[in-house]
């Protein structure tokens, strides 16, 4: 099996499919040990009868804030610029907001947001091997060309080694996928492809491999499939279950494999927009303009990037459109409610069903009892982040002549 | 503190709902919560009472009571959001309720939609909206007379009730609609409805409200949220269909309700493969519980059908994601005035532990978002966008049974006598104790928030 470029977005050289292919088949190599399963496989090509599947999706806002702190103050951080998208954006799903000064109010106003669920690795691909083609890309996703000093932080890519290539764009655009985002303008001011730790194709293979196995819980003398709750506390990563990618991703993989159907990452494989609630924003009363929602980077139903806002040539603002929560309209003020109405997800292959051997399921034993999101750890340090972004709204608030702390 | 939901969601394994139903809306007029929570108090205890088949005006203390029949009768008292505004009530609207907890309100002309982006819209002839008041009450019981009794003995406790200072009733009756089971497990339109509902031992984690995270909601915890559509199905449109319209609309095979797995040459449905089971003609029949749930499918026109649509396949019922709710809905038949002289549907009445699953349901495209029921939005069939319209729709926060209460969700108009909780805060207090921090094996669980 070889994998295309995702989304089928790009037409790359041999080298960089096969430096893309080999990346992929890496990371499954490093996971497989301890994971692998007849439940899984890389290569779908044996997959006789499979059919491909977008159901393992989920919703591309923040879910753990809303656990922690709540909806409105999860809205408020998620939002919180690129702290905001360094600390939360964790779901597959990524997002910039755009902001113009409005000529008529003096103000910097939202004027687009955009989305995006290009996994960091296929940049990364891109950035060691072939830095035209890279620069190229780029500049027709962010619509300018960038400085080589932008994309590699030296004037001249060429004269670099491969790894060194790696290494500086990780440094300015893509982050180091563990602990260090990146310091760069291009990633950072924009949404150019995912950035987070967590929205790594390592993780998407751990959790996919993790959860086809045919995990089992006794009821009456029969095995039925464990709950998602059971399966993560069996596993003592009660944390996942607060998430939306994690139980989706998981349990999508559990429910085949207990039936024991073999999954597989469709081609190409890549996180994608399943879907996006649109007919929920209007301006002024009228549907949004045709114009103002962009997808691009993928085919239709595989597109990995959307741009929704009006064009820099529309004096209307993103705040001038309105998303209809509840019955209530409301301002858009920014990408939190764009992304609660957007499903995300790979495309998968689905086999047909065979024999589960007894030998094969995993029993679990422990309680069902729903686990307590807002207990997790993850919390703790999200509320760090909601002190630490009040006492800056504080700040903010202060009398323009008296600069300090209220209180 | 020990709460539980309340009787009347029947999600137990084993446990069948009776085959009559009533669902009733009180409005409460502007008082004070504490004359609100007075007529509650007599309202429950002559809910309870009736269960019991003891009714008002046939219980004599010097003779004995005079017993009626019962018939299993089961009662559940519900809030919308419009509880929460009633003068004096201790509780603000839960954030679930406040967010998710609303529908659009008919056109003044009638019509119109029931949320942005959904394919679901009031019937052209209702501009009214009556499942949007302050209280719902869900009667269910084995017999037409036990759920109808309730009705009448709620009128007869509320009529003498007249505030002094105001003269206005605490609680009015404002509409009720009732239903029936059907043991053919069929709706109107002819096809299996309702077979692949949650697997009964896990419906619970759907339907029960999660520890919130905002501490005021935390009395919600261990309950529920209703939601309530009186829908009528175009009959008329739907019979215009033949058997393979139908069929690739609802995914099903009409007669033996199996799933339909994807189609052959000749664009005719094909159902899945050994469905239904040898010896058996319907999907209902023992043996054929593999086939309930509709399997994924590749085909476009199959993924665009109705049974595709609602369920998408995933198993994680605690996750709000999952979309997945419990259904426990009655059919009616009604009379109409216009011909041909009645009007079929279905009451929809859905348990979950927040509506904004449902509310997604009825939104997002690939869903039920732009579409009525079933088939492409762009290009439906004629009359199809308008198969299902809504008489009446509403959600209620369904609180949860909490011992020292008089009825469920009484904290909310009243202080509870101290007395009467201070057992259950004790219990709450230790429960809180036992939560323990969870450690992560996963290699990058998040980064640094410093």
């Amino acid at each position: 099996m070889t994998y295309d470029t995702p989304g089928n977005a790009d037409q790359v050289s041999q080298p960089i499919q096969t430096a893309w292919n080999a990346r992929i088949q890496s990371e499954y190599d490093r996971l497989a040990p301890q994971l692998g399963s007849r439940f899984f496989t890389l290569d779908p090509m044996g997959m006789a009868g499979a059919v491909e599947s977008n159901a393992v999706k989920w919703f591309g806002d923040p879910a753990e804030p809303v656990h922690c702190v709540g909806r409105r103050a999860a809205r408020e951080l998620s939002d919180w610029g690129v702290r905001g998208r360094h600390e939360l954006h964790n779901e597959y799903c990524e997002y910039a907001v755009i902001r113009q000064l409005d000529p008529a109010s003096g103000r910097m106003r939202p004027k687009r947001v955009e989305v995006t669920t290009e996994l960091r690795e296929y940049w990364l691909t891109l950035a060691r091997l072939d830095p035209d083609t890279l620069r190229t890309i780029v500049a027709d996703v962010l619509g300018f060309q960038p400085s080589w000093t932008d994309l590699y932080g030296v004037s001249d890519p060429h004269a670099l080694g491969a790894n060194q290539r790696e290494q500086a764009f990780a440094n300015l655009v893509a982050g180091d996928g563990r602990q260090t985002q990146p310091v760069g303008r291009l990633n950072t001011e924009r949404a150019l492809f995912m950035t987070h730790p967590i929205n790594g194709l390592d993780d998407l293979l751990y959790i996919v491999l993790f959860g086809a196995r045919p995990y089992a819980r006794r009821v009456g003398g029969l095995l039925q499939p464990a709950t998602r709750d059971q399966i993560f506390r069996e596993f003592d990563v009660e944390q996942l279950a607060c998430r939306h990618a994690d139980p989706a991703a998981a349990s999508g993989a559990h429910a085949q494999a207990f039936e024991g159907r073999t999954v597989a990452f469709a081609n190409p494989l890549g996180m994608y927009i399943h879907s996006f609630a649109q007919g929920l924003f209007s301006y002024q009363n009228q549907p949004v303009p045709g114009d103002w929602v962009r997808f691009s980077r993928g085919t239709v139903g595989r597109h990995q990037r959307l741009e929704f806002g009006p064009p820099d040539s529309h004096a209307a603002f993103l705040d001038d459109i309105v998303v209809d929560a509840n019955g209530t309209e409301r301002p858009l003020t920014g990408g939190y409610q764009v992304v609660q109405q957007i499903e995300v997800g790979p495309w998968v292959l689905i086999g047909q069903p065979t024999p589960v051997a007894n030998s094969e399921y995993v029993e679990i034993s422990v309680s069902d009892a729903p686990i307590v999101c807002g207990g997790t750890s993850v919390c703790q340090r999200i509320r760090s982040l909601k002190d630490e972004y009040d006492q800056g709204r504080n700040l903010a608030r202060v009398a323009p002549r008296v600069m300090g702390r209220i209180g | 503190m020990t709460e539980h939901l309340q009787e009347g969601v029947y999600h137990a394994p084993g446990q069948r709902p009776g085959a009559a139903f009533c669902l009733l809306f009180l409005r409460a007029a502007a008082l004070d919560a504490a004359v609100i929570q007075r007529a509650l108090t007599v309202l429950w205890e002559t809910y309870q009472n009736l269960k019991q088949g003891l009714v008002a005006e046939l219980r004599d203390p010097a003779l004995g009571d005079v017993g009626v029949p019962s018939g299993n009768l089961t009662v559940l008292i519900g809030y919308g959001i419009k509880a929460f505004e009633i003068p004096g009530v201790r509780r603000p609207a839960p954030e679930e309720l406040a967010d998710f907890g609303r529908f659009r309100s008919p056109l003044l002309q009638g019509g119109g939609p029931l949320l942005a982006n959904s394919g679901q819209s009031y019937a052209s002839d209702v501009s009214l909206n009556p499942a949007s008041e302050h209280i719902a009450v869900q009667f269910i019981a084995d017999s037409e007379l036990a759920v109808s009794r309730a009705v009448v003995e709620t009128w007869k406790v509320l009529d003498p009730m007249v505030d002094a200072a105001s003269q206005l009733h605490p609680l009015q009756i404002v509409a009720f609609y009732r239903g029936f089971q059907r043991d053919d497990h069929r709706s109107w339109i002819g096809f299996h409805d309702g077979i692949s509902n949650l697997p009964s031992d896990q419906r619970h984690l759907a339907i029960t409200i999660k520890p919130p995270s905002n501490p005021d909601d935390a009395w919600t915890e261990g309950g529920s949220y209703l939601a309530f559509l009186r829908m009528a199905v175009d009959l008329r449109t739907w019979t215009a269909l033949d058997r393979t319209q139908q069929e690739l609309l609802v995914g099903r095979d009409k007669l033996s309700g199996c799933p339909l797995a994807g189609m052959d040459a000749a664009g005719k449905p094909i159902p899945a493969a050994g469905c239904p089971v040898p010896g058996t003609r319907q999907i209902t029949e023992p043996g054929n519980e593999a086939f309930r749930t509709a399997s994924p499918v590749a085909d476009a026109q199959l993924n665009a059908s109705h049974v595709q649509r609602v369920n998408h396949h995933r198993n994680d019922f605690a996750s709000r994601d999952s979309l997945r709710i419990f259904r426990q809905g009655y059919e009616f038949l009604e009379p109409a005035t216009e011909a041909p002289g009645f009007r079929v549907g279905l009451n929809f009445v859905s348990f979950q532990d927040t509506p904004q699953r449902l509310q997604r349901i009825f939104q997002q495209d690939g869903w039920l978002g732009r579409t009525n029921f079933g088939g492409d939005p762009a290009n439906p069939l004629p009359g199809i966008d308008r198969l299902l319209t809504v008489r009446a729709a509403g959600i209620f926060l369904i609180p949860p049974v909490v011992d020292g209460e008089r009825f469920p969700g009484e904290t909310l108009f009243q202080t509870v006598d101290p007395a009467r909780m201070r057992r259950a805060t004790r219990k709450k207090t230790a429960r809180t104790k036992t939560a323990t921090p969870t450690t992560s094996r996963r290699k990058k669980t998040s980064t640094s928030l410093s």
